[in-house]
């Protein structure tokens, strides 16, 4: 007993004496690692906790640590479409595809993106709906068609609150311990999400971390879901009695009258 | 109170009050004017922003449920031919399942929500003009004859259809009295059967009328023997579009069907206080109001050029 807690009081003194040596880096915790879906979903907040480890402490309580929280939905490929007219009327005309673009991107931050870091950096992380660039299928990243279809797909997933930037939505508990606030909106795409911190000391980009979270259906949403994509045929003939009994009911129901 | 509900095949969150309201009015429409009502729902489903998709294989699955309760009544009445109900639905599950291959192929091609309004616009177009056109025509006939104290006489249809009484393949349909060549009797399930796969409508509206002017069939098996064939047709589009697209939401069905039933009853108590003429009329000018909005959208310069889509071009 005395030895393991001689032990442990040793291993805490070495690990303290080390850290000043030791790289400064960062430890984040999720508020839930799972996004529950049901039939009253309306969309939830996610809050990622963190803290700046081996920091110097003069700086810390400076406030030049700065942090990018990233919450990221499933990647997948996208196709864009530019509606044009023809013979008076607008339909589908050109369409560019582009892969690995995330379904949703919400992003929090100490300061605006621009006070964090310079813009070389940011593009690098792909930090900020700035500089997200997605790879075209067709034609080059520098073919003016690409760009504003590009841009196309952010306004796009912005208006629908998929894409969002919240600057000024992380907040420091202690001068190391901060608190980022990301929105999940009620359309939220299924599958695996990624939140990703990234630390920047004085301007400098230090290290970044990332935890998974899931986002899925759950009870009768989940089984329907999973149910009609899987057995097509079957959930058909489901539909079909539920419609023959509902008729059949409202036929029995309503006869009298 | 529960009233945003999240659609599990639409992915979204929906006001459970405004679509049982939009099934309960389309439905007192159809159950006044006699119709279907399909393509009064689809419409208002797409501007509800319901993927058209979507709203096109849940609107099938609907009039399953409004179709069967009607059915059911006019066979209890034996108001069916079912040997011809029967060569229609040949015909129709043949041109459903064409249907859903071509909605699968524009799908893809990303044109499906285009030539689904295209069609609306067309069809609602067409009969709403000619409906508003008719039943004007009933209602002065029926003036000048109130002011001159006589009977109207029923317009005569004339009795022979030369084309269509010399096709080949003659069958006997006892119930209806006719001797006919089948041939008109598939293509005419066969195009009804497609509408129901690429419009999501029981197709109704296009059925009567080509069974009372083309076919000749006597009016008191039309309606019975029309619901029997819809009913089946879109029991196979309900499934094929299940199997194929996985666009058919069962729970926007049963929120639009519950609506939809109860709604009928009612109307078909307000349809008995006005006057055939007029109530047709009153559904002419809906059918135009439904037919310029959905117009209005494709010729206007949209607010927004782009749109996304997943899968690919």
């Amino acid at each position: 007993m005395i030895a393991r807690l001689l032990t442990t009081l040793f291993l805490l003194f070495a690990t303290t004496a080390m850290a000043q040596e030791e790289k400064p880096g960062i430890q984040i915790g999720l508020s839930q690692e799972v996004v529950e879906i049901s039939s009253s979903f309306t969309g939830t907040e996610i809050i990622v906790f963190g803290s700046i480890e081996n920091g110097i402490a003069e700086d810390l309580k400076a406030g030049l640590y700065d942090l990018v929280v990233v919450l990221e939905g499933p990647r997948e490929l996208v196709t864009v479409r530019r509606r044009e007219r023809k013979l008076g009327i607008w339909v589908n005309g050109t369409a560019r595809d582009f892969i690995d673009v995330p379904s949703s991107y919400s992003v929090a931050s100490t300061k605006p993106f621009s006070q964090i870091t310079g813009a070389e950096d940011a593009r690098i992380l792909q930090i900020g709906l700035d500089n997200l660039s997605f790879q075209p299928v067709e034609g080059g990243s520098d073919d003016p068609l690409n760009a504003e279809f590009q841009a196309s797909v952010k306004r796009l997933k912005t208006d629908k609150s998929l894409y969002l930037e919240s600057p000024g939505g992380i907040s420091f508990l202690t001068p190391s311990l901060f608190k980022a606030r990301l929105a999940v909106p009620a359309n939220v795409p299924i599958g695996q999400h990624t939140a990703r911190a990234f630390m920047f000391h004085k301007g400098k980009f230090i290290e970044s971390q990332f935890l998974p979270l899931t986002v899925k259906k759950i009870g009768f949403e989940q089984f329907t879901y999973d149910f009609a994509h899987e057995h097509g045929f079957w959930f058909g003939i489901i539909c079909v009695i539920v419609a023959a009994f509902t008729g059949w009911l409202a036929s029995v129901v309503f006869r009298k009258n | 109170m529960l009233v945003n509900l999240y659609l599990p095949i639409a992915e979204m969150s929906v006001n459970v009050l405004v679509l049982f309201s939009m099934g309960a009015g389309v439905g007192f429409l159809s159950g006044m004017f006699g119709v279907g009502g399909g393509f009064l729902m689809t419409p208002l489903l797409i501007f509800y922003n319901i993927p058209p998709a979507v709203a096109v294989a849940t609107e099938a699955n609907q009039i399953v449920a409004s179709s069967f309760s009607g059915a059911l009544a006019h066979l209890r009445r034996a108001a069916v031919d079912i040997k011809l109900g029967i060569m229609l639905l040949v015909g129709g599950i043949a041109g459903s399942a064409a249907g859903v291959v071509i909605f699968s192929a524009l799908r893809e091609a990303g044109q499906l929500d285009l030539i689904i309004s295209i069609l609306y616009v067309l069809f609602l177009g067409t009969i709403g003009t000619l409906m508003v056109i008719e039943s004007l025509g009933a209602i002065r006939k029926a003036r000048k004859a109130a002011a001159s104290g006589e009977e109207v006489a029923p317009t005569a249809l004339p009795t022979h259809r030369p084309w269509i009484a010399n096709l080949p393949f003659k069958m006997r349909f006892e119930r209806s009295q006719l001797y006919l060549s089948v041939i008109p009797v598939l293509v005419l399930g066969f195009l009804v059967g497609i509408l129901a796969s690429i419009m999501g409508v029981g197709g109704g509206f296009i059925m009567v009328p080509a069974m009372i002017y083309l076919l000749r069939v006597p009016t008191n098996v039309v309606i019975g023997t029309s619901l029997f064939q819809i009913m089946f047709v879109t029991m196979f589009t309900t499934v094929a579009q299940a199997a194929t697209n996985q666009t058919v939401d069962i729970v926007l069905a049963f929120i639009l069907m519950v609506g939809g039933v109860i709604g009928a009853q009612f109307g078909a108590h307000a349809g008995q206080k006005l006057k055939g003429e007029q109530l047709r009329a009153l559904l002419g000018l809906i059918v135009l109001a439904v037919c310029l909005r959905m117009g209005w959208d494709l010729v206007t310069t949209p607010d927004e050029l782009f749109s996304l889509g997943t899968g690919g071009h």
